[in-house]
């Protein structure tokens, strides 16, 4: 298990209920770790149709995760 | 003949136009203002015109200046009477040569319009019952409006010579050493299309339209909404249900005369956006639509022109800025997948605080000015969010999506890289990151390895120098050496090869703890 600072935004944000947490995790990739929280907070947005940062810079989905790492998801945000 | 005089003998217009005359010239337009017997429902028998006449030459030959060098014409000038007319006398005459009649009759109405508006001349009308009367020229009518509105304050601050130019007072944003008179100069003959006159939009047009920008470009073909008041400063009750371009121009004009604005009453499509983009320098996408801002980023990408986009969402936004160059990511790169409509709220349904968009407005207005006077040369590429209630942003670097399929220019420069080196305080660690260990040091090397700094993946530098071994091409490697100097090389030989995920160990083992 490690422990990853998880940043929301957007309709993420609403659906956690809150914009940041830190999570402890078995997920090695940014996606495992997107697949376990979208279950727990029932995201409904596919994986797909997002991006995720690591510490501050855009990664794949792919991205190993270490642990203290700083995951940032993020939805398209179209308002105006 | 050029520039501009004042004349208290009878305007001569033949003489004048063959002084405009030249080879160059393909075609000749003028304006001749009469004097008219009718003035607001009064019989007018004569007109007497006067002028401070210092003044009203040097700011004519201003106006006749600013003409040529804004529609590149050959020659222009403008002549104005004083003194005592009667009716059909010519009170104003204006004259340009051009190579093209489209410059020529555009100059032709930029200074008639200017001299109008900025000239001190004032006008005594004489009527036909024995009375008479000034009437306010344009300028006093114009000067009496903005005292309306200072106040308070008694005096109408006189222009400083930094503005004079233009008429605008810009002396404060000339005052940035960045910016300057030619800076200035360079708002002066930038054109921006600015795509919704929304809770974005509205800040966007009011600060590039107050910065002087010469020409702006409204495209929204919404009308005004009563839901849109608490967030659209810009337009307030009256305007319900009119052209929100229409009247976003109708108020920029009355904030700057010296921004000629163009209001598009349509929505951005497939039909319109290639065209709108080609007329303008740079483009700020302000919409509430994915449909929009894709249809927005494809025509930039193909015109290689540069771009602001934002967005908002409740009390969060998202600002990224596109640049025509290479290793530059456009929207499709950021979002490979285009959002559908809908699925992820808009303000009409996910509800929003005014100052949201302001904020995210301004913030794209910034972006267009630092474009646009080359302030952002250190900038790279990133989507930068804010959120209102945390005040917290973001910075998160962005780069080209390999995938994304459209035609950037240069294709054959590679995106922006990865860091080339990794740090680690320990071989566990280094182990954890998922990254494969291979050790590069000659076997003479790893024969003194304590037994808690083995490393089992072995393949040493004179081995691939020689071309004996190979690296293999595929997987994600952390090349380790003595002290990471032979490991950072070799990590950026394979890099130039096109691998991406390989990583040098900084410091090498000697970094490492047992």
């Amino acid at each position: 298990m490690i422990e990853i600072e998880v940043q929301y935004f957007a309709v993420l944000r609403e659906r956690a209920g809150t914009g940041r947490e830190t999570v402890q995790t078995a997920a090695t990739t940014a996606a495992g770790l997107y697949a376990e929280l979208a279950a727990r907070h029932d995201f409904g947005l596919p994986q797909a149709m997002l991006r995720v940062a690591v510490n501050d810079e855009f990664a794949d989905w792919s991205r190993l995760l270490a642990p203290g790492d700083r995951v940032v998801f993020i939805p398209p945000v179209a308002g105006g | 003949m050029g520039g501009f005089s004042l004349s208290s003998a009878p305007l001569e217009p033949e003489r004048y136009r063959e002084a405009l005359e030249d080879p160059g010239a393909g075609g000749y337009a003028s304006f001749e203002g009469w004097v008219r017997d009718l003035n607001e429902g009064r019989t007018v028998r004569r007109l007497e015109y006067e002028a401070y006449e210092s003044l009203a030459v040097s700011e004519g030959e201003r106006i006749v200046a600013e003409a040529v060098a804004r529609f590149g014409v050959t020659r222009a000038a403008c002549v104005h009477r004083v003194g005592s007319l009667g009716i059909g006398e010519l009170a104003v005459w204006v004259g340009v040569s051009a190579a093209h009649r489209g410059e020529a009759f555009a100059a032709c109405r930029y200074i008639i319009d200017e001299v109008k508006h900025r000239l001190p001349i004032w006008k005594k009308e004489h009527y036909s019952d024995g009375d008479s009367g000034w009437v306010n020229c344009e300028r006093c009518a114009a000067a009496a409006h903005d005292h309306d509105h200072d106040h308070g304050h008694s005096q109408r601050a006189s222009p400083s010579p930094a503005s004079a130019a233009a008429g605008h007072d810009y002396s404060r944003q000339i005052a940035l050493p960045e910016v300057g008179a030619a800076g200035q100069a360079r708002l002066a003959a930038a054109s921006v299309l600015v795509v919704g006159a929304g809770g974005l939009g509205v800040p966007v047009l009011q600060y590039l339209a107050a910065a002087g920008i010469g020409r702006i470009g409204i495209v929204d073909g919404d009308v005004v909404e009563e839901s849109n008041l608490h967030r659209q400063p810009l337009y307030g009750w009256a305007d319900v249900g009119r052209p929100k371009a229409a009247v976003a121009a109708e108020r920029l004009r009355a904030l700057n005369r010296d921004v000629r604005v163009e209001a598009f009453e349509v929505h951005a499509s497939a039909g319109n956006v290639d065209e709108l983009v080609a007329h303008h320098d740079l483009v700020v996408e302000c919409t509430d639509n994915f449909r929009a801002k894709f249809l927005v980023n494809d025509a930039v990408v193909r015109a290689l022109k540069p771009a602001v986009f934002a967005s908002v969402h409740q009390y969060e936004g998202q600002v990224q800025a596109y640049r025509p160059l290479p290793h530059w990511p456009c929207l499709r790169c950021l979002w490979p997948e285009a959002p559908r409509d809908g699925l992820v709220g808009n303000c009409a349904q996910a509800g929003v605080l005014g100052p949201v968009p302001a904020t995210l407005g301004a913030l794209q207005a910034m972006q267009a000015l630092k474009r646009l006077l080359g302030l952002d040369a250190g900038e790279t590429p990133a989507l930068v969010t804010v959120d209102l209630l945390t005040l917290e942003t973001r910075r998160l670097a962005a780069r080209r999506h390999p995938a994304c399929d459209h035609e950037h220019p240069g294709e054959d420069v590679p995106p922006a890289e990865a860091p080339l080196e990794r740090e680690f305080t320990t071989l566990a660690e280094a182990l954890e990151s998922g990254l494969e260990l291979v050790d590069i040091r000659e076997a003479w090397e790893r024969a003194h390895d304590p037994p808690g700094l083995q490393i089992p993946a072995h393949l040493p530098l004179s081995e691939l120098m020689s071309g004996r071994a190979e690296f293999p091409s595929d997987g994600r490697y952390l090349i380790i050496c003595a002290h990471g100097v032979r490991s950072l090389s070799l990590t950026e030989h394979l890099r130039s090869l096109g691998q991406a995920e390989v990583y040098s160990l900084r410091g090498g083992l000697a970094a490492l703890r047992s």
